[in-house]
């Protein structure tokens, strides 16, 4: 039942971060949702509003932003199926980001007091729950790092890094070919610099024969050349909990 | 401290003052076994890589959270005060994924994790209230990828200084006239992913144009709307409860 059930990753998922019971995957299934498509640069999650749900992604891209008062942007997570892209708001009243589709994306709109009560009745899914909002904060410690203490070809390098393990955690991609709909745009907003450096640094990485991309395809051709050049240690995406 | 005072008070309060824990949950908290110790200016709390069978709650004193990369630069990911649980995410995690190190001299409680670990699995309210921190610690987190990837030296510096002054007023460290701050230049410019010479800089800038006075470690400022502005700062992140204070008392 879970291969089928769109909840059936969620279950996989927290599987991995605490010994969930029969039981405990079953009312994992059980959750209400309500499923969503949303089409590229639409808000799943908008800053300032009021949280009554988390969404988990059932398939696509998304990403999570902040607006700096002069328009900038500042991407600070990509998520892709199976993650949630705003646990925080189980527990938090107000969004403090917005969460856009990058590429068509589905989610699962879960209401917070299910999830709140779930919680709070089970033990082991309140410990899977936790680890997941864990393993947030410290990819964005990750991030802080790369922003503020890497070059430019260290910053694309390593998030590249991190968008494949995670990827191919989720089994999409093979043979080192992934679908990657993020824009050149995109990746600057994430990395803190400018369309024309990004453009100029994957030039740099791709003549070091270490990627191929094309449009929304990514083709990783030295992984350990990559790895080395991203300055990139898995620890921190904790995927052994 | 006084007699009846417990060391973990100041952690507890905050908690209480965030979401609602009863008269149970304080007592399980503050019977929780814990050790007392006093630290060194750059003690390692925690070490990157080290597998954790406590987490250390600051009781007095300042610290850093830190992460080293492969050409040994460092970037500070989070300055932590009085009241903070400094590694609150290795009660799950297994291994800690960055290194925490005292600013200045200080004291430490360490619960065992075991313990702990017990008493979140027996209590969701409790679990809920520390959770919440966790969450807070990551839209701090959030705020500080905008602040390193987006602002330019100034509106950096500034931010911090606004954040450190609304984080030590909520815990009642904060004069109205300023605060002290326990860093130097050099980390400063770790935390903002600038140069100290470019601190140095900035630091000066800030003061030449009326927005701080230092003296040695306290900073002091007149206005603090103004400094908000320089910063680009607003609170909403922090998801700290109740007035601003230091609006209130700055307020013309």
């Amino acid at each position: 039942m879970s291969d089928v059930h769109p909840l059936g990753a969620l279950v996989r998922r927290w599987s991995r971060f605490a010994d969930l019971p029969q039981g405990d995957r079953s009312a994992i299934l059980q959750l209400p949702f309500t499923k969503r498509s949303y089409g590229k640069d639409l808000y799943i999650v908008r800053e300032g509003q009021e949280t009554s749900e988390c969404c988990l992604m059932l398939s696509g891209f998304s990403f999570r932003q902040k607006l700096l008062r002069d328009g900038s942007r500042q991407i600070i997570s990509f998520h892709i199926a199976s993650e949630f892209v705003d646990l925080q708001n189980g527990l938090l009243e107000v969004a403090d980001h917005s969460v856009q589709s990058l590429y068509r994306s589905e989610v699962a709109a879960i209401p917070r007091s299910a999830l709140t009560e779930l919680a709070d009745a089970r033990p082991a899914i309140r410990r899977a729950m936790w680890v997941d909002t864990l393993i947030d904060a410290s990819i964005f410690r990750e991030w802080v790092v790369n922003v503020g203490r890497r070059d430019s070809r260290a910053r694309i390098a390593h998030l590249i890094c991190e968008l494949i393990v995670r990827l191919e955690k989720q089994g999409l991609g093979s043979d080192d070919a992934f679908d990657f709909p993020i824009t050149q745009e995109q990746l600057a907003d994430a990395t803190g610099l400018t369309a024309v450096h990004t453009n100029r640094t994957l030039q740099g990485l791709r003549r070091e024969g270490l990627i191929e991309l094309n449009s929304r395809s990514l083709r990783v051709l030295d992984r350990d050349g990559l790895r080395e050049a991203g300055d990139f240690d898995e620890l921190y995406l904790h995927q052994a909990v | 401290m006084n007699s009846s005072d417990h060391p973990l008070d100041r952690f507890i309060a905050d908690l209480c003052g965030r979401s609602p824990l009863e008269g149970s949950d304080i007592a399980a908290l503050k019977a929780l076994p814990f050790r007392m110790r006093r630290v060194d200016a750059g003690t390692y709390l925690v070490r990157e890589g080290s597998v954790p069978d406590h987490c250390a709650v600051l009781v007095e004193g300042y610290a850093f959270r830190q992460k080293v990369t492969g050409d040994g630069s460092r970037q500070i990911l989070a300055v932590c005060v009085p009241g903070d649980a400094v590694d609150l995410q290795n009660i799950f995690l297994n291994v800690s994924d960055h290194s925490v190190q005292m600013l200045n001299k200080g004291t430490i409680a360490d619960l065992l994790r075991e313990p702990l670990q017990e008493l979140v699995m027996t209590r969701p309210r409790l679990a809920r209230a520390l959770i919440q921190q966790t969450l807070f610690e990551a839209s701090i987190l959030r705020e500080w990828v905008v602040n390193v990837g987006q602002r330019d030296a100034r509106e950096r510096i500034a931010h911090i200084l606004c954040e450190f002054a609304v984080r030590l007023e909520s815990r009642g460290l904060a004069g109205k006239d300023g605060f002290e701050l326990p860093m130097t230049q050099e980390q400063l410019a770790d935390a903002a992913g600038l140069t100290s010479v470019h601190v140095n800089r900035v630091l000066k800038g800030l003061e030449k144009d009326g927005l701080i006075n230092r003296r040695r470690r306290h900073i002091h400022y007149d206005n603090w709307r103004a400094l908000q502005d320089a910063g680009d700062f607003t609170r909403g992140y922090l998801h700290i409860p109740g007035e601003d204070l230091v609006d209130q008392a700055f307020a013309v």
